[in-house]
């Protein structure tokens, strides 16, 4: 399998205020394949959403590099960052991060919009990934008045709708009661069997153990342990 | 080929991005329609304000370029007096004059309405040192109206001693107490409405019955100079001729005038300060930043691949559509205001004259300078408004605006 990922001496310090320095990740250094099932774990505040982050080019490291697809990623410009999100990335972020006051649909809709596709394509990719991800019954309502289990669907949809080669997951089970959480997993076990490369942030024991995951990685204190 | 600039027309333009900017402002309604009702109205204030402006501007311009060049009065004791009619002679001898008319003109008090008319004095085959007044000597024969004893008034005139039951005659008080019936014998279309709404025109004899005038004196004269240049030099001859007089020229006119205009201009300065303080108020609310919810939501955009610019261009697209319809819908309603509706309450503060001249209704003038003006201090300041904080926002390290 070929390396899609990788993480090279990645530090990451956030400057809070004038003096308080917070040293988020130390001296980070991974390597992940395309296809692969990782499974970040470690307590709270022990920086594994500050990986996801780095990945998505939603931050920069204070030093090292991130490379996807041998590209630097974390030496992208903004606007090259943002498309490099859009092609490449499906983020299933930890509280959704959905617009509450549209509808699934428009939600859904939101990452296709720059793209200015034609109207029936666009349709077709929403129906498509509605329908995956069993939220199409709801497509007119507004997210606002949904569940959180149902929320997290549309979020698994907009993630997938311009099928992204990697899905990032941050404490995706962390609002989801049992069953729902191992929907979701059934969920990321169908997008494996895509070869979509998946990186879940979690300490929730049902994560762990699973066959189709290839790797558990903790991190303490920004720092990998095993 | 046409097809083939639909294609570009739809690849720069992205339909997604408006209908989203359409949706967004509806997402915030009650905001989005305050600020515009604020817009439209300071945009209708503010045109409605340049447009009485133009037209006021335009009425004057028009009454100070009908006004004579040189009129010659007579004074003593800093008083104006009347003046022999025979001097007209003297005066058509100097060079560069055109022609010099005697006129007999003056006010009427009408103590019942409380209003002045001036009443001027025709002579039908004289001279007549207005094109107005020729046309009213062409519909109207001042001769047989002399016989008749009978006048032409304006509208607002006839319209004033209607109300005082006055409907075919009017008895003017001469000076020594008796009356002096006249009859109505038409009504005249004044060329400007600001300047002869109150203006009465006569036989001259009957004047000079009403006003109990000398048959040899006029109440000034009038000077028509052939070349407008030499205007100052025939001014200083007449006074050299003639040292009890004072003579007044179109731009002792011109000043006077200009001087009542801009004293109202005044007035109008402070309502235009207002307005851009008001205006002001919305820009520095809107550019003080962004609630939490809308810094989320641009984050959220950035962080699932929308670039600055498309963030920028929903911004954009939002700000336009509230701009450019408030702007449209105040120049409309300021339109109607001012030129259906004449100003009601706005005219008032513009035109304080007598009574009579409330009447006057606004020429419309239409002026691109004005709705480019107004456009230019509304649309792009309340788009570059909405768009700096955006940006500011838009710039930052998404994972920041979205955690
Ligand atoms: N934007 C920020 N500004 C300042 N400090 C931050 C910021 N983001 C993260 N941190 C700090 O960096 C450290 C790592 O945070 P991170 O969110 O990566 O942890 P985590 O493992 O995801 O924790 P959790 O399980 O609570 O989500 C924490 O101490 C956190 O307080
Ligand atoms: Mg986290």
């Amino acid at each position: 399998m070929s390396k899609i990922i990788e993480l090279k001496e990645i530090t990451k310090i956030y400057e809070v205020g004038k003096h308080e320095r917070i040293q988020a990740l130390e001296n980070v250094n991974l390597k992940i394949d395309e296809g692969e099932v990782i499974i970040l774990k470690g307590v709270s505040g022990s920086g594994k959403s500050t990986i996801l982050s780095l990945i998505a080019a939603l931050s920069k490291p204070t030093s090292g590099e991130v490379l996807v697809e041998e590209k630097k990623i974390s030496k992208l410009p903004d606007n090259f960052a943002s498309i490099y999100r859009r092609d490449n990335i499906g983020f299933i972020f930890q509280k959704y991060n959905l617009i509450p006051n549209l509808s699934v649909k428009e939600n859904i809709l939101l990452p296709l919009i720059p793209l200015n596709l034609n109207g029936s394509k666009v349709d077709e990719k929403i129906q498509s990934v509605m329908k995956r991800f069993h939220i199409a019954h709801k497509q007119n309502t507004i997210v606002r008045n949904l569940s959180g289990g149902e929320q997290q669907r549309v979020a698994i949809a907009r993630a997938n709708v311009n099928n992204p080669k990697i899905i990032l997951a941050d404490e995706p089970t962390a609002n989801l009661d049992e069953k729902l959480s191992l929907h979701f997993i059934d969920m990321m076990h169908e997008l494996h069997s895509q070869k979509k490369t998946i990186i879940i942030a979690t300490h929730d024991p049902l994560f762990f153990g699973l066959d189709f995951v290839s790797r558990e990685i903790e991190i303490h204190n920004g720092k990998i342990v095993s | 080929m046409q097809y083939h600039i639909l294609i570009k027309w739809r690849n720069t333009i992205n339909l997604y991005l408006i209908e989203y900017a359409i949706n967004a402002m509806l997402r915030q309604k009650y905001k989005n329609f305050f600020i515009f009702m604020i817009l439209t109205f300071l945009t209708f204030l503010l045109t409605s304000v340049f447009f009485i402006t133009n037209s006021i501007r335009f009425e004057l311009d028009s009454t100070v370029n009908a006004l004579p060049q040189i009129i010659v009065q007579k004074v003593k004791a800093g008083k104006g007096y009347d003046i022999e009619v025979a001097r007209v002679d003297k005066i058509l001898e100097i060079s560069g004059v055109s022609d010099a008319i005697a006129r007999v003109w003056g006010y009427y008090y009408f103590e019942n309405a409380g209003v002045n008319f001036s009443i001027v004095g025709i002579a039908q085959y004289e001279n007549q040192y207005k094109n107005s007044f020729a046309k009213v000597t062409e519909k109207f024969d001042f001769e047989q109206l002399k016989e008749n004893s009978s006048m032409v008034v304006g509208c607002g005139v006839m319209q004033v001693m209607r109300n005082s039951y006055y409907k075919e005659y009017f008895n003017f008080i001469k000076p020594d107490g008796t009356l002096k019936k006249v009859t109505i014998g038409g009504i005249f279309d004044a060329d400007t409405n600001l300047e002869s709404n109150d203006m009465i025109l006569m036989p001259e004899e009957l004047v000079r019955e009403i006003f109990d005038f000398d048959p040899l004196k006029a109440t000034d004269i009038v000077v028509k100079v052939a070349n407008p240049k030499e205007i100052q030099i025939v001014a200083s001859k007449i006074k050299l001729m003639f040292a009890d007089t004072r003579i007044i020229t179109t731009n002792d006119l011109k000043v006077s005038y200009q001087n009542i205009f801009d004293y109202k201009s005044g007035i109008f300065l402070a309502l235009f300060i207002v307005s851009i303080f008001t205006f002001f108020i919305i820009i520095y609310d809107k550019s003080s930043g962004l609630s939490s919810e809308e810094k989320k939501e641009i984050g959220i955009l950035k962080a699932v691949g929308w670039k600055v610019d498309d963030v920028l261009k929903e911004k954009f697209y939002e700000s336009f559509i509230i701009s450019f319809f408030s702007y449209s819908l105040g120049v409309g309603l300021s339109l109607g205001f001012v030129y259906l509706l004449n100003a009601p309450i706005l005219r008032d503060i513009f035109v304080g004259y007598s009574q009579l001249k409330t009447d006057f209704e606004l020429p419309f003038v239409f002026d691109m300078q004005t709705l480019f003006l107004v456009f230019f201090l509304s649309v792009p300041i309340y788009i570059a408004a909405t768009l700096i904080p955006s940006w500011r926002v838009a710039t930052l390290e998404a994972d920041e605006v979205i955690r």
